[in-house]
């Protein structure tokens, strides 16, 4: 829907002539989607305005911070959140800090860094947002998803601001739940797609305490960085296990150890992905760590906060290591590697190598949850692979899936995906198959239900939640003006 | 290679939004962290490298579609090649390339930028990228008594470049240089009034025509005259001869030199000494032709290999910057007696520009301005006395902002600390 | 109204109660909210007659009082809103449905108190995060839907910890369940594949769970619910450090949750520790509470399966560094009371009586959570308005619990009072809401709204009482769930 004259004037009063812009030619480069305008809101009260005036004239519209995926309706507003970056709080004390949408993550942690703290780094990256959920590397230590949300600044779909948890009650960020039922139920869950209609403007994000450095001492000229020394009382490894079982017992018993900072069930494609510097020295690698390791492992960092806590940790990881006939992956152990690894999982959180380089596309099956049961399924769903290897539709990552335990293992995550050329149909074809061939067994066989399958026929089967979120969202967003389908990364 | 020719390149985009900051594992705050102008200064994710690429493939795939705003997108960028070192840090893709042709593509259908075909109107009457350039080219030294190399015998071309020949405030650092020159006993010369624009400038502009008439020039009285070393002090001069010019294959056997590396290199090999103290605590800003965009070309047909990575046969090896020249200035800082060096947040590959490059200091001056505002402040953050750079355009642009928005930061090109310390 | 032959027909003649006696226990509680008597009790014993009670509510239009724990009650949040309520006892409901080792989960109905499931949990080696010493009739899922802090903040990752999934009849009369328990299948099903209701979120983008907790039974009746447990150590060793400087004792508690070093955690003062630990009423109160610091810390130290001295050990070399810069000792006993008497008490529910009753037979407890640096102000008003009402500020028992991982705390004032004396009653009451106002205008934030100051509290955030208003409307449209609580 093109924005008439005298309705854009209105949105470009609230942002200014800068800051607005339906000019076609902008277009391609945001999601190849139509969208009536993009506007760049400043602040919460021009977010603010430009909701009331979507309602005025029943224009649809979705947020973005820095926007890496999403599908959006054609002909609707697009706000872009880009100007909204601002640190507006790091507390140290009571281990919060509080951002705008556009705060990517790598700012918000390389400032804790400083102070000694870090926090929950999303799977897809530092570059994206540090406000909104996400799972990643250190969801050992640092837990994940909407767990680590505290207050959330909220702009309804209908354009009012709520101040969830404390922050409605007295105007402090620490608590995002109450008074009475906590309105964290309706603002974001662990899983995509769609997020709560309208826009987070600012929220509060749990921190955790670092003992690594204030700053990683990186060396070196791109894309060949190095750490000129690991940082005192650290140290990283991998360890590959004889089966899926010994691997998983060693996962548990380093959880319920509490002994790791980082615990990453990388698969060696990944590994080999991170510490390489271009597709051909990745496949090469691959090939050669894929003929000294034993079968599936885990990647893991462990950070001493003192010297007698560092021993202690790692002799407890020996043992564990040692009781389920783990082998240390000898390129790990050189420093160059281990330092890479160490500060890409935790700095960058490296998912490009990994899912990005090879074709340019990756389509992947994530689930959240019972760390021992997805892996369970995941063994099916990797052995699926295999004929797609062989025919060449996709990268050889030996068939592998990947994943982590969340806070000391209490939780998990596993994903497998699969690295293609997107410009080949058939390879596509064949990776979309496998996906809901998994997908459907998953269902079927009682393990999990992706919700980002149909809903229809999931939904039903899950106690209709979707017709109590369709009605929710209906309450929240009477004129429809805030479709879902956005992503928040 | 023409734009279609990087259409694999500009689909590998994930829109992973990389392209708009420094490496994340260089990122040391909530400031500094922009690594591109043209996206931190007009926010639409279409001024991003990223934005470039997917708008660009789409008018390949869906034809040219010219509105002020999409010239707007192109013209606003400095080409400063940040985009694709942060980029290539994970990905094997061209990111600068495609976006350079997508320039000179706007420049062969007309759709060019008015205050650009102005320069371009300066270069091809004047040989120069100085507009209103008044005088001769070699004016600067009269009275200098420097060989003339396209006469004499000489083992380095000192080649001045436009901005420092013809801008009074610029002609110190020629000045400064041939006293270095001279102080280390190299037999050099220059080519005086013979000189012409060495055309990087216009390349980047996008009149790729314009550019390779002015290489032709140049190389063609490099051969006459049997240069073999060419010694520049200007970072798009370097880059011109280095790069550009292999390219297009028209370096030859030139070997092509940029003063810090050459100072560099007579320090190191005893013939320079730097003796006198220069107190000063300094930063350095790597200019981008000399830094990531100095890395020399690498040469290279080939075919995507079918299958599900994007690879080539035979194998592709990207310009990441890596190459640059980076420690040679550095090193020259380093021996000057009494300069303290600390470094801004965003150096070397990642270095931030100072906005004057791709035609922006002429078209949209103002940009420009911001560009060089964002890293005088960055400058000031390190405690510096003054900004040190390598080439005369980011001195210009440096010490023009000042003035317009006043700073006690100091300005100077490497040659003139040097100067002070022989 | 629902007729007494529909109940009966649903839960059997022995489990509906019409007696006055009965009735008149329902119809109020320690709290000052006033007396309501409720029409009938009825006891479901399983699922299936919650779920017919809410129907039948539902075509009736009859309020449903859920209730879990066993009296007494002291929030006011089981005493009916309104006349004409029916009360849904779900003590019946008492099965211990999953203890599972590996996965670290319970599973229990809403009947199951602390007392029967923690020596249930411990035969398979895990333990609860409790709540401090709940009273022996306190329901374990009535603990946890209320959001009652728990001892070991450093395994409380979320407000709503430990709550993993919830079966829930809502006010609809609809089934849900919430987290991981959803589907695909039934929890039998999702057994016999390996699966346990553990994962808290979804399904879909909500997180269902959050919506019933803190809604005082508003919503719903939870049927089932399942919760995260913690290993038992395999060793422990707890220490006290007193001193009468609140914030170098915040400080301290604040880096131990941080260095994730201790489990078991908290703060009371001399009334609350003597009020908890006398032996001998009333002689002994006075005498130990002489002999007790201000303020105590109580922290535990504790290894697992691997190394556990070793683990120990490197724990308190770190905390020593930290009271060595503090100026404070830790030891293992602070006056009267030992570090290992203090374990040992709060790792079960409290001994009878309750320990609020033990000093003066009733207690009115004013909590709020904040932030560290708000925490001395706030107890510094609380100590004004106690004197100003006549209440001796020395005489007040306060608690201070940090939450989830040091993001804030709870903090507790205990007014114990003698409820036969109505002079004393109606101070305490007074201060009560003096007090809640008092502390608003000094940023504390009742998460979790009781009784007679529930409006007061809600009223200063109308935004988000405008959106739990629209979620009420779908899953009570008929508003049968305990109306008159929260905001409803």
């Amino acid at each position: 829907m093109a924005l008439n004259k005298e309705v854009y004037k209105e949105f470009e009063d609230v942002v200014g002539e800068e800051n607005i812009c339906n000019d076609p030619a902008i277009m391609p480069a945001y999601f190849s989607t139509e969208f009536a305008a993009v506007i760049l809101p400043g602040n919460t009260a021009e977010v603010q305005a430009i909701v009331k005036l979507c309602n005025k004239h029943k224009m649809q519209f979705r947020p973005i911070c820095t926007g890496w995926t999403g599908m959006f309706p054609p002909g609707i507003i697009l706000l872009d959140l880009r100007r909204m970056n601002r640190i507006i709080e790091i507390n140290e004390k009571n281990m919060y800090a509080v951002v705008e949408p556009y705060v990517i993550s790598s700012q918000l942690q390389a400032e804790l860094m400083k102070r000694g703290l870090n926090f929950c780094i999303k799977g897809a990256g530092t570059n994206c947002t540090a406000m909104l959920r996400g799972h990643g590397h250190m969801d050992q230590t640092t837990s994940g998803d909407d767990r680590n949300h505290l207050a959330i600044e909220w702009i309804t779909p209908e354009g009012d601001i709520v101040r969830s948890g404390s922050l409605g009650s007295s105007d402090e960020w620490f608590c995002g739940d109450g008074p009475g039922p906590s309105l964290r139920s309706i603002l974001t869950s662990a899983v995509p797609p769609g997020v709560t209609p309208g826009v987070f403007t600012k929220a509060a994000v749990k921190l955790y305490h670092w003992s690594g450095p204030s700053a990683y001492p990186v060396e070196g000229i791109s894309p060949h960085y190095s750490l000129s020394e690991i940082p005192p009382n650290m140290m990283a490894r991998y360890f590959s296990f004889p089966s899926v079982e010994k691997m998983w017992q060693a996962e548990l018993k380093i959880g319920e150890s509490e002994i790791c900072f980082e615990l990453m069930g990388f698969n060696i494609s990944m590994v080999a992905a991170n510490i390489t510097t271009s597709n051909e020295e990745e496949e090469e690698t691959f090939n050669r760590l894929n003929k000294e390791v034993q079968g599936p492992g885990f990647f893991v960092i462990v950070v001493g906060d003192t010297p007698a806590d560092f021993e202690y940790k790692q002799r407890v990881l020996e043992k564990i290591v040692s009781e389920n006939d783990g082998k240390s992956l000898k390129a790990v152990e050189d420093p160059r590697i281990e330092g890479i690894l160490m500060c890409q999982c935790t700095r960058i959180s490296a998912s490009i190598r990994e899912t990005f380089r090879n074709g340019g596309a990756f389509n992947s099956i994530p689930i959240m949850g019972q760390r021992d049961l997805t892996i369970k399924w995941a063994i099916g769903a990797g052995k699926a692979k295999e004929p797609l290897i062989e025919k060449g539709y996709i990268v050889d990552d030996g068939g592998a899936f990947f994943g982590w335990g969340v806070e000391q293992g209490h939780l998990g995550k596993t994903e497998i995906f699969c690295k293609f050329d997107p410009g080949n149909p058939e390879a596509k074809a064949a990776v979309e198959g496998w996906q809901k061939e998994q997908n459907r067994r998953a269902f079927t066989e009682r393990y999990f239900a992706s919700t980002m399958g149909p809903q229809d026929e999931i939904g039903p089967a899950l106690l209709n939640y979707h017709l109590w979120w369709q009605k929710i969202t209906e309450a929240l967003d009477p004129n429809g003006v805030s479709p879902s389908g956005g992503s928040l990364v | 290679m023409a734009l279609e020719d990087y259409r694999g390149d500009m689909e590998m985009c994930c829109r992973c939004s990389t392209c708009k900051f420094i490496p994340m594992q260089k990122v040391k705050g909530a400031q500094y962290v922009n690594v591109c102008p043209s996206i931190a200064k007009y926010n639409f994710h279409a001024y991003s490298a990223g934005g470039r690429l997917n708008i660009a493939a789409a008018m390949l795939k869906d034809g040219f579609k010219y509105t002020d705003k999409l010239l707007d997108i192109v013209y606003n960028c400095q080409l400063c090649g940040a985009c694709g070192v942060s980029c290539n840090y994970a990905m094997d893709m061209e990111v600068l390339q495609p976006i350079s042709e997508f320039r000179l593509r706007c420049v062969e259908d007309g759709k060019t930028n008015p205050a650009l075909d102005k320069v371009i109107a300066g270069l091809q009457k004047q040989g120069t990228m100085v507009p209103g350039a008044k005088g001769k080219r070699g004016d600067w030294a009269t009275g200098l008594k420097l060989k003339d190399a396209t006469k004499e015998k000489v083992d380095v071309l000192y080649h001045v470049g436009c901005l420092t020949s013809y801008d009074k405030n610029m002609q110190k650092l020629a000045k400064a240089t041939v006293k270095i020159l001279q102080k280390a006993g190299v037999n050099f010369g220059i080519a005086g009034n013979a000189e012409t624009c060495c055309g990087g400038r216009a390349y980047q502009m996008g009149y790729k025509e314009d550019f390779l008439n002015q290489a032709k020039k140049n190389m063609d009285m490099i051969k006459k005259a049997g240069i073999k070393t060419l010694v520049t002090g200007c970072a798009d001069g370097y880059q011109a001869f280095k790069v550009l010019y292999d390219k297009y294959n028209l370096k030859g056997d030139l070997e092509v030199l940029h003063i810090s590396e050459y100072i560099d290199k007579l320090i190191k090999d005893g013939k320079l000494k730097l003796n006198k103290k220069v107190n000063l605590n300094v930063t350095y800003h790597d200019p981008c032709r000399l830094g990531r965009l100095g890395e020399p070309w690498i040469h290279w047909e080939g075919k995507k290999v079918p299958g599900d990575r994007f690879v080539f046969d035979p194998p592709k090896e990207y310009r990441r910057g890596t190459k640059g020249v980076y420690e040679p200035p550095r090193d020259v800082l380093k021996s000057i007696p009494g300069v303290k060096l600390t470094e801004m947040t965003r150096i070397k590959e990642y270095a931030w520009c100072c906005g004057a490059g791709g035609g922006v200091n002429e078209s949209n001056p103002g940009f420009a301005r911001w560009t060089a505002r964002e890293r005088i402040e960055e400058a000031g953050s390190t405690g510096a006395e003054a900004i040190v750079t390598a080439c005369p355009w980011c001195e210009k642009n440096f010490s023009e902002t000042i003035k317009e928005n006043g700073s006690n930061l100091k300005v100077y090109d490497i040659v003139e600390l040097v100067e002070k310390a022989i | 109204m629902i007729g007494k032959e529909k109940l009966v027909k649903i839960v059997g003649a022995g489990n509906v109660s019409y007696e006055q006696k009965t009735l008149d226990e329902y119809s109020k509680d320690i709290s000052f909210v006033n007396a309501v008597r409720p029409v009938c009790v009825v006891k479901p014993k399983n699922a299936s007659d919650v779920r017919k009670i809410v129907n039948l509510a539902n075509k009736t239009q009859t309020p449903l009082v859920p209730v879990s724990s066993g009296p007494p009650h002291f929030r006011g949040d089981t005493v009916p809103g309104i006349g004409g309520a029916v009360i849904v006892d779900l003590s019946k409901m008492k099965k211990i449905i999953n203890v599972d080792r590996a996965r670290r989960v319970a599973m229990v109905e809403p009947g199951v108190t602390f007392g029967e499931l923690i020596p249930a949990a411990e035969k398979e080696g895990i333990r609860l995060n409790m709540p401090l010493l709940p009273r022996k009739s306190k329901t374990v899922i009535g603990s946890i839907l209320e959001r009652e802090p728990v001892i070991m903040p450093k395994y409380q990752w979320d407000i709503s910890d430990p709550l993993s999934c919830v079966e829930v009849i809502f006010g609809s009369g609809d089934e849900f369940r919430t987290g991981q328990a959803a589907g695909p299948g039934t929890v039998k099903e999702q057994w016999a594949v390996g699966g346990v209701q553990k994962a808290p979120y979804g399904p879909g983008v909500a997180s269902w769970h959050r919506l019933i907790q803190g809604a005082q039974g508003t919503m719903g009746i939870v049927t089932w619910a399942s919760m995260r447990c913690e290993i038992l150590p395999s060793l422990e060793e707890p220490f006290v450090v007193g001193s009468s400087n609140l914030d170098t004792l915040l400080e301290m508690i604040s880096w131990l949750i941080r260095l994730r070093m201790v489990n078991e955690c908290f703060i009371l003062n001399n009334t609350n520790l003597a009020a908890i630990f006398t032996k001998k009423w009333p002689r002994g109160y006075q005498n130990l509470k002489d002999s007790l610091p201000a303020w105590t810390l109580f922290y535990t130290v504790a290894g697992y399966e691997y190394l556990p001295e070793e683990r120990i050990s490197s724990h308190i070399k770190g905390i020593t560094e930290i009271t060595q810069r503090l100026g404070v000792e830790a030891v293992k006993a602070a006056g009267g009371v030992s570090a290992n008497e203090i374990l040992k008490a709060v790792q079960q529910p409290s001994g009878e009586p309750y320990w609020k009753l033990r000093y003066k037979g009733a207690c009115e407890d004013i909590f709020f959570l904040t932030i560290n640096d708000k925490l001395e102000g706030q107890i510094g008003v609380m100590n004004e308005l106690a004197e100003k009402a006549d209440y001796s500020a020395s005489e007040m028992g306060v608690y201070i619990q940090p939450i989830v991982q040091g993001t804030g705390c709870h903090c507790e004032f205990n007014l114990f009072y003698d409820p036969g004396n109505p002079s004393e009653l109606n101070r305490v009451r007074g201060l009560s809401n003096s007090a809640v106002k008092s502390l608003m205008a000094k940023d504390a934030f009742f998460s979790r709204p009781y009784g007679e100051n529930a409006n007061m509290i809600l009223n200063r955030d109308a935004a988000t009482v405008a959106v739990l208003d629209k979620l009420k409307k779908m899953f009570d449209p008929n508003s049968i769930m305990n109306p008159g609580k929260v905001c409803f």
